[in-house]
């Protein structure tokens, strides 16, 4: 067994720890201490006679815990209510299409027959044909109770137009002056005028966007500036998501400022690292939620309609929202498949063609090296 | 009037203790500031829970105690998130002073493999080969069984015994050598 002198190791202690020479008043300090603390109300105090820096990082710490509190907390009091059926984005949905009745008496209360629940987004609108000259066709959004000013409502609709070939620029114009009139504007526009020469008809959309307290009115004027083939709109009640980001902004700002206050009272430099990169990322989560908000306060403030234009004759389509992710690549994957087969099925035609040829060709050859080759037996 | 009563037995109490109690606890946190601190806190702390003292319990192992759990508390909590103090009040640097040769070397090989030690290895080879206690005792101090300390120390006996520090140079005032279990 290994083993060590035990008398050295004790001399060696000794010696070491009398070079500690104990300073003048040591004791007398801590008897002052004892007599300072006994006669505190509130129990003795330990008076370190060294600075500690070591505590900073308990009280960082200890002040994390409340902000993660803090900032769990205060969205939690400021939810509204019960939970709502949500959709992936956290916006509550709210749409409304199908077959429209005659237009009721009172504008502002429309009866809805079709399909449609909330937390469901609809596929496609209803289209039909209008019957005996009259437009029997009313468009109900189904939110005008979202009117009130506490509402955050997003709207978007489409309508397809049937106009008269000598009427379709005018409708065009009267579609844009009704945008401006309504306090909106254009977003976007597109066109292509058919002739007679190439049998073509003049087809056009056009994107308006108008303030959300406009959106009715100028669904009700579109559909009257031509034949409404279909009408179909949609709402999306996002007044839940607006709130909560709201909430988490301020949380958020209660947060940074707590950091910030820590950062003051911090001394060490790993102490004011920690609240620098808690800082840092509250601040990348404020931006990001006031993006989303700004966000949402656009599309809220105005709602969008575009408007297909046809000429008569023409076999509208129906203008698709712009694909994106998943579905444009299923969607591109599709359009591939189409073309590749579109292509096969040109090209057979000429091929067929060529190889119906060729067969002639060579059965005519044949046939002629047959007879002159009898011919040449003939002569030989 | 109670309290002047109770300061009197604080100071003696610190008349009897103090340097014993702070070369402790220099031995153990390797520093004057820190040893001196911490035994001012651990008498005051004592003095405080003076009543804790249960009535014919030993008095040394139990200060002790209270010194040595609050150098573990600076070693914990408080120690490695600062700087370290200056160079001359650390234990690597003990006293050049006019000893003989051979003292200073010692105390300093000593004193180097000793700061090697774990903290728990190392208050108990301190409170066993200078404070001259009793495994039994130091086995109150440190709140563990008799059966734990005595297995401390033979495994601080053998991390010393197998240091560079205590080994490199003949001859040594610690020397290795084996024997057979007694």
């Amino acid at each position: 067994m290994t083993t060590f002198d035990e008398q050295m190791m004790r001399r060696a202690l000794q010696e070491a720890a009398d070079d500690f020479v104990i300073a003048d008043g040591a004791i007398g300090r801590i008897l002052d201490e004892a007599r300072d603390t006994a006669s505190r109300d509130d129990g003795p105090r330990i008076r370190a006679f060294i600075q500690r820096h070591g505590g900073g990082r308990s009280t960082v710490f200890a002040a994390a815990a409340c902000v993660a509190l803090l900032a769990v907390a205060v969205p939690l009091f400021n939810s509204e209510g019960p939970a709502k059926p949500v959709n992936a984005l956290g916006a509550e949905k709210k749409y409304v299409h199908g077959v429209a009745l005659p237009a009721s008496s009172n504008p502002e209360f429309t009866s809805i027959q079709g399909t449609g629940s909330a937390g469901t987004v609809a596929t496609t609108g209803s289209s039909f044909t209008p019957t005996s000259g009259h437009d029997t066709l009313s468009v109900t959004t189904g939110v005008d109770v979202a009117k009130e000013s506490s509402l955050r409502v997003e709207e978007v609709g489409t309508i397809h137009l049937t106009v008269g070939g000598k009427h379709f620029q005018s409708t065009l114009l009267q579609l844009t002056d009704f945008a401006t009139t309504d306090g909106g504007f254009v977003a976007s526009t597109q066109s292509h005028m058919g002739t007679k020469a190439t049998h073509s008809y003049s087809t056009g959309s056009i994107i308006l966007q108008v303030p959300e307290h406009n959106f009715t009115m100028l669904v009700d004027q579109v559909r009257h500036a031509g034949v409404a083939t279909s009408v179909q709109t949609s709402a999306t009640d996002v007044t839940g998501q607006y709130v909560d980001l709201r909430a988490r902004i301020a949380a958020s700002e209660v947060s940074r400022a707590q950091y910030l206050k820590i950062m003051t009272r911090t001394n060490s430099i790993g102490g004011i690292l920690a609240v620098q990169d808690q800082l840092n990322s509250i601040q990348s989560q404020i931006e990001q939620m006031q993006a989303q908000l700004n966000l949402l306060n656009t599309e809220t403030t105005y709602a969008t309609l575009t408007v297909a234009v046809s000429e008569s004759g023409h076999q509208t389509t129906t203008p698709t929202t712009k694909r994106t992710g998943v579905d444009k690549a299923w969607h591109d994957s599709l359009h591939g498949f189409a073309a590749g087969v579109e292509w096969l099925i040109r090209i057979a035609g000429p091929l067929l063609f060529a190889l119906l040829l060729l067969t002639v060709l060579l059965v005519l050859g044949r046939w002629t090296w047959r007879a002159t080759e009898r011919r040449r037996g003939g002569i030989g | 009037m109670s309290d002047a009563v109770d300061v009197d037995e604080l100071r003696t109490w610190l008349e009897d203790g103090y340097a014993s109690s702070v070369r402790t606890a220099y031995l153990i946190l390797g520093n004057r500031p820190d040893a001196e601190d911490a035994v001012q806190e651990s008498f005051l702390r004592a003095w405080k829970f003076r009543d804790s003292l249960a009535t014919g319990s030993s008095f040394k192992p139990w200060l002790y105690r209270v010194v040595v759990n609050t150098c573990n508390s600076k070693l914990r909590k408080e120690i490695p998130h600062r700087n370290r103090r200056r160079p001359d009040d650390d234990l690597d640097d003990v006293a050049m002073i006019d000893d003989p040769i051979g003292r200073v070397t010692l105390s300093h090989d000593v004193i180097s493999a000793l700061k090697d030690l774990p903290t728990h290895l190392r208050v108990v080879v301190v409170l066993r080969y200078y404070a001259d206690l009793s495994e039994h005792d130091i086995a109150i101090v440190i709140g563990r069984q008799p059966g734990t300390v005595k297995s401390r120390l033979n495994e601080a006996r053998r991390r010393l015994a197998e240091h560079p520090a205590l080994q490199s140079e003949a001859p040594r005032p610690i020397t290795v050598r084996k024997e057979s279990k007694s």
